[in-house]
């Protein structure tokens, strides 16, 4: 059994596989999991494993766990071993999609990366540095402001109002201006999801690949996808388990080779 | 005052014969152990937040610093200079234009160069007489370019500063040579490195902190820093019209190119870190980069003087890890 975590900024994700398919997925909010799960020995960070209730004792016993995630440079994790973000991602979409030539976006809570697998390797990969505008955090914060849920916002993607601001918190006062002109809140959803294609599509552009996978938290925006595909031309492929894809290839990278 | 500023390598073999020391304020800027609030200071006096870290930080270093007379490079380098020298100039800062003509033409080139030797008094005599001392110099730092890719001797960070120096020689040739001789002798004492990656550092030099050792504690090594390198003037060429017009940084990217394409070959490189700095013109240049360059190539941005941040670390991590998988 292998034990896949991806330490995310907004969810810490949880996979566990045995003879070669996943038996179990799990979610935290990061925060609230540190807190009740973390705990510093001799500089190193350790999780109380047995403490969440996702595992029964003998599961424990000499478990083979993977970690990947930010903070990981700063931090060392006691008994797991620990793998980048862009392996962790494409060995996750290299085994949830059988594919070995693609171009996979991982849209995550502040992460945005673009890497290119060409013959089941990783070819090249870009990642955002300086704005995290084009993150899922981007579409909760203007979920809040339009005071509708993420469902909803995922729901909306025809005659988007365009948006323009290139910074995520000028973006909100614009919305209100926006919201103030008397646009449907539908067309408004739709006009922030249109915003974030808008803002991935030159990293896309680099890489240009007939399968397009798409996979982190924000992958289980509807609409977004729709968007994506109507921008791209082209379909996207969603796995099983976007928001787990990272945990997932955490659980299988010894398995297979990326 | 004996010290003249300048922007960005110009012929120093001018201010040398004419007594004068030559100050890079990029290097008294980075290595003020307060560069962080320079460019605060900068800021404060009105400097747009999205203005490239350098500009700011030489404004503000040379303020504090007391020069009153600087070359300032408005050809060659970017154009930010030029209200650059006009901001110092409020400040009481005599500053004189120095540009790299864009066509490499060596009329004009010689005549920016003879206008540099007026305004200072000096005459080909005594610039060539300069020129040949600081080449023994040079000639040491090439040396250690030297044993850094082929005897594997020197860490990119030693590379990185002692050609970096030679933009103006520490401000001391004599004490910066025999830093050098120093640090030659003790050089061949060490163990050659067992790299597992063999990088490549082009663009601007690094305004980032713990760069090369960052990337060493992973197993890999910069073998060949570009602009670095074309600061201590490796051409063995003796009439100082053509050096300049071989130096490669204030010319175009294609010149650029064909040097560092020589050199990734010549020096069995892997990969190639292409840095630029935020806001720059040079991140346009990126593209050609990109599609010139057959290696992998990583393209990190920095803006102001930090240590080397985790996301970064990430993603030289990933770089890297990529470019062993495919080794």
């Amino acid at each position: 059994m292998r034990i896949g975590i991806d330490l995310g900024s907004r969810k810490v994700k949880f996979a566990v596989v045995a003879n070669g398919s996943v038996i179990r997925l799990a979610d935290y909010d990061t925060l609230s999991f540190y807190k009740r799960f973390g705990r510093m020995v001799d500089d190193e960070l350790t999780f109380d494993l047995a403490g969440t209730g996702m595992f029964a004792v003998d599961e424990l016993v000499n478990p083979s766990i993977v970690v990947t995630g930010y903070g990981r440079n700063t931090l060392s994790y006691k008994d797991a071993k620990v793998i980048s973000e862009i392996r962790a991602h494409v060995a996750g979409a290299k085994f949830q999609t059988g594919l070995k030539d693609f171009t996979l976006l991982d849209l995550g809570g502040q992460d945005t990366k673009v890497a290119m697998v060409s013959n089941g390797r990783l070819a090249d990969f870009v990642m955002n540095d300086k704005c995290a505008a084009s993150s899922g955090r981007y579409l909760e914060s203007m979920a809040t402001i339009l005071e509708v849920s993420l469902d909803e916002l995922s729901s909306h993607w025809e005659h988007p109002v365009p948006l323009d601001s290139t910074c995520g918190i000028f973006g909100e006062s614009e919305l209100i201006g926006q919201i103030l002109r008397g646009h449907p809140i539908a067309r408004l959803c739709a006009g922030v999801n249109q915003t974030l294609v808008k803002r991935v599509l030159p990293m896309l552009k680099r890489f240009p690949s007939p399968n397009l996978v798409l996979t982190g938290g924000v992958a289980l925006d509807k609409a977004l996808v729709r968007l994506l595909e109507q921008q791209t031309g082209q379909p996207v492929l969603v796995p099983e388990h976007p928001q787990h894809n990272g945990a997932i290839g955490c659980a299988v990278i010894e398995s297979i080779r990326v | 005052m004996n010290r003249v500023g300048f922007t960005t390598t110009i012929p120093i073999e001018i201010l040398l014969a004419a007594g004068r020391m030559p100050v890079d304020l990029n290097n008294l800027f980075i290595t003020s152990g307060r560069s962080r609030q320079l460019i605060e200071m900068a800021e404060l006096e009105g400097f747009p937040r999205n203005i490239c870290g350098w500009i700011k930080g030489i404004y503000a270093a040379t303020l504090e610093s007391g020069i009153k007379e600087i070359i300032a490079v408005t050809e060659g380098d970017c154009s930010n200079t030029r209200a650059l020298m006009e901001v110092l100039s409020l400040r009481g800062i005599t500053a004189i234009p120095f540009a790299f003509p864009g066509d490499r033409n060596p009329e004009s080139l010689r005549l920016e160069i003879e206008k540099l030797m007026e305004h200072f008094g000096v005459g080909w005599d005594a610039v060539n007489r300069s020129r040949e001392r600081l080449d023994r110099i040079r000639r040491k730092v090439w040396e250690i370019d030297r044993l850094t890719w082929q005897e594997n001797l020197v860490t990119g960070e030693e590379n990185h500063y002692y050609q970096v120096a030679t933009s103006d020689m520490n401000s001391d040739p004599d004490g910066f040579e025999s830093g050098i001789d120093t640090f030659l002798e003790k050089v061949h004492t060490r163990k050659p490195f067992r790299d597992t990656l063999r990088l490549a550092y082009i663009g601007v030099p690094p305004i980032i902190e713990g760069f090369y050792p960052f990337l060493e504690s992973r197993g890999a090594r910069v073998v060949f820093n570009e602009t670095q390198r074309q600061f201590s003037m490796p051409y063995g060429i003796t009439d100082l019209v053509e050096q300049y017009r071989a130096y490669t940084y204030p010319y175009d990217i294609f010149t650029r190119l064909a040097d560092i394409t020589v050199e990734l070959e010549k020096r069995g490189v892997d990969a190639v870190i292409h840095y630029v700095q935020s806001f720059c013109f040079r991140q346009i240049e990126d593209m050609v980069v990109r599609q010139t360059l057959s290696l992998p190539v990583m393209t990190l941005e920095g803006d102001k003087p930090a240590p080397l941040d985790a996301r970064t670390g990430i993603r030289i991590e990933s770089f890297l890890e990529m470019v062993g998988d495919r080794l």
